[in-house]
């Protein structure tokens, strides 16, 4: 167990300095965490998911990972293509692509040639129960294939950290259990920590760890039960 | 899927965009290639014209501003005449004028004891008498645009002049000229005195370094005044310097236009794709290749851009060689040079309109971009 993200009283401000959307968040998380962050609309656990894996900058204070300090786009964004693999809640999938290309395009300068990177997208998609619709665009797909596979992409280059925005927040209840089933897999598989932006006590109640965030601030920070076991259809290599 | 499966499929997702962008530089290449093109081809036609004529050396006046003032006195003839090794030499007076004033033509004046009339390949009638200074041999290309056979009259620098034979040549220049007697064309120019160049023959059998020997001889014999072959000819008409720097100008300014339209295409995709850009760096994708991915598109762009241009560029020059009035001055010449300026504008100006938005792209922070759907 080491420490893997770090931030250090960090703030975030927009519009000048007019809203303070994050307020002296310190907030330290191991690699074997799952942790889920809450709160209500608006509280700012979107912003603080967004500068752990460096898609925006803090105004004030520091984020380390690995026990390093990040700066600059390019150092975060080669974390991103290696050790972060991030989930949004409405999926993000490139619709000019098929759901094979869609994994392929976070391969892209990691995993050497076309080829391999073919296999290894039909590898996760097949681990996915998503096979029969690799060649399929994102519009194709229902809304829960369409999270399995934002899920795929997100752990192709084995990530060391899976950070989810809302994973869950436009499926259906059934559905949801199944995606929090699969982000569950991947940290029991994987060794994979999960961080969790959720506004859904029954999502965070699956974390190890819940965070609430109020006004830019972490209000309580609680160490609780462990990730649910994993449906055995949906175990990852 | 590899780096070009994503500028492609962004450039297909907006096709028209696309399109029109590419046509506007394939524009901005067509007129290059077809400027530059006609004004070397109007050059090449007039050494090739001169070259066939079978003259070695030509001696003219010295950097000329075009090819009819060049002048060249008379009274040199007997000194060019007398250099060793020598076979002949003819002066011969240039004008350009129209031809029943439907078509633009070269009048060439030839003396009635000239070597030049001997090489000529009559297809009908015959050469002029010695003193009919009113008569004319038409190149087979004019005489079939202008309808006309042996007999018939065409005017020529206002002039009505009787055609005494059709004749058959190799360059399109002579194809639409017509071959006078000199000594009509000097009264109708006022150019007693003078010609426009003397075409040297020299004596066979002949190598490269006789040429050279002759030319040096030739230089003393006619000092103050331009000798070489006729490519050099060409060359030193000042004119084709003028039209070569016009045609390049209007190139530049033409080209750097489809430069800006590639930037604001690009820019508009951007714009446009901003969200896709957020995905891309939320997925890890460095600045650098988000800066190459645009990069690319703009490539691209320029590339096809490129060749349809110089395939444009070929056909424009065609279809303005047919003319009535460029036909036979003007033959289209495409050289590698002009291929590869074309080809290194498009692969600058296709970078460099793209440069901007991609480094825009690349200043956006990812949550910033995914915000922007």
């Amino acid at each position: 167990m080491s420490l893997l993200v770090e931030l250090s009283n960090v703030g975030r401000d927009f519009d000048g300095g007019r809203i303070v959307a994050v307020d002296g968040v310190s907030l330290a998380i191991e690699d074997d965490e799952t942790v889920a962050i809450v709160g209500r609309s608006g509280s700012g656990k979107s912003t603080i998911l967004n500068l752990v894996c460096g898609l925006d900058r803090p105004t004030r204070g520091e984020v380390r990972f690995e026990g390093r300090a990040v700066n600059g786009r390019a150092a975060w964004a080669a974390l991103r293509a290696s050790r972060i693999g991030i989930v949004f809640q409405n999926f993000f999938l490139l619709q000019s692509l098929s759901a094979r290309e869609n994994i392929e395009v976070a391969l892209l300068g990691n995993l050497g040639g076309a080829r391999q990177r073919r296999v290894r997208a039909l590898e996760l998609l097949a681990h996915f129960g998503l096979a029969e619709r690799a060649t399929l665009r994102p519009a194709e797909l229902s809304g829960g294939e369409r999270q399995r596979l934002a899920i795929a992409r997100a752990l192709a280059n084995r990530p060391k950290l899976l950070v989810a925005d809302e994973p869950t927040g436009s499926l259906d209840v059934q559905t949801s259990q199944s995606v929090m089933s699969i982000i569950g897999n991947a940290h029991r598989e994987f060794g994979t920590a999960v961080i969790v932006v959720t506004h859904d006590e029954d999502v965070a109640a699956l974390c190890g760890r819940r965070v609430e965030i109020s006004d830019g601030r972490i209000r309580s920070d609680n160490r609780m039960t462990a990730m649910p076991t994993p449906a055995p259809t949906l175990r990852i290599r | 899927m590899t780096e070009l499966t994503l500028p492609l499929r962004g450039l297909i997702s907006r096709p028209l965009r696309t399109l029109l962008t590419v046509l506007g530089i394939a524009l901005a290449v067509a007129g290059f290639v077809a400027l530059t093109g006609l004004t070397a081809g109007v050059q090449h036609s007039f050494a090739s014209g001169i070259n066939e004529n079978g003259a070695d050396l030509v001696v003219s006046q010295r950097s000329a501003f075009n090819l009819v003032s060049s002048a060249v006195p008379k009274s040199l003839s007997s000194g060019l005449s007398a250099v060793p090794n020598v076979e002949a030499v003819s002066g011969i007076l240039l004008n350009i004028t129209t031809a029943d004033d439907a078509a633009n033509i070269v009048m060439a004046g030839w003396p009635s004891d000239s070597f030049l009339w001997k090489d000529m390949h009559l297809l009908a009638g015959r050469i002029p008498a010695p003193g009919d200074q009113w008569s004319v041999i038409l190149g087979e290309s004019i005489a079939r645009a202008l309808d006309k056979r042996v007999g018939d009259t065409v005017e020529l620098q206002f002039q009505p002049y009787r055609i005494v034979g059709i004749a058959s040549f190799s360059s399109v220049l002579n194809q639409n000229s017509a071959i006078v007697p000199l000594e009509g064309l000097q009264q109708l120019l006022s150019r007693e005195d003078v010609f426009t160049l003397y075409e040297v023959r020299l004596k066979r059998p002949l190598d490269k370094n006789d040429i050279a020997v002759a030319r040096t001889r030739l230089i003393a014999a006619a000092q103050g005044f331009e000798v070489g072959d006729t490519e050099q000819f060409s060359s030193s008409i000042r004119i084709f310097d003028l039209l070569r720097a016009i045609a390049q100008t209007i190139s530049l300014v033409v080209m750097a236009m489809a430069s800006v339209a590639v930037a604001n295409t690009l820019l508009m995709a951007v714009n446009e794709r901003t969200f896709e850009i957020g995905v891309l760096a939320a997925l890890g994708w460095s600045p650098r290749r988000i800066l190459r991915l645009i990069l690319i598109e703009g490539v691209i762009m320029s590339a096809a851009g490129g060749v349809i241009g110089i395939i444009l560029g070929v056909l424009t020059m065609e279809m303005a060689a047919k003319t009535n009035f460029a036909a036979g001055l003007i033959v289209p010449y495409l050289s590698g040079w002009s291929i590869a300026q074309a080809l290194i504008f498009v692969f600058i100006a296709g970078p460099l309109g793209a440069l901007y938005p991609a480094w825009r792209a690349t200043r956006l922070l990812p949550a910033d971009a995914l915000r922007r759907i």
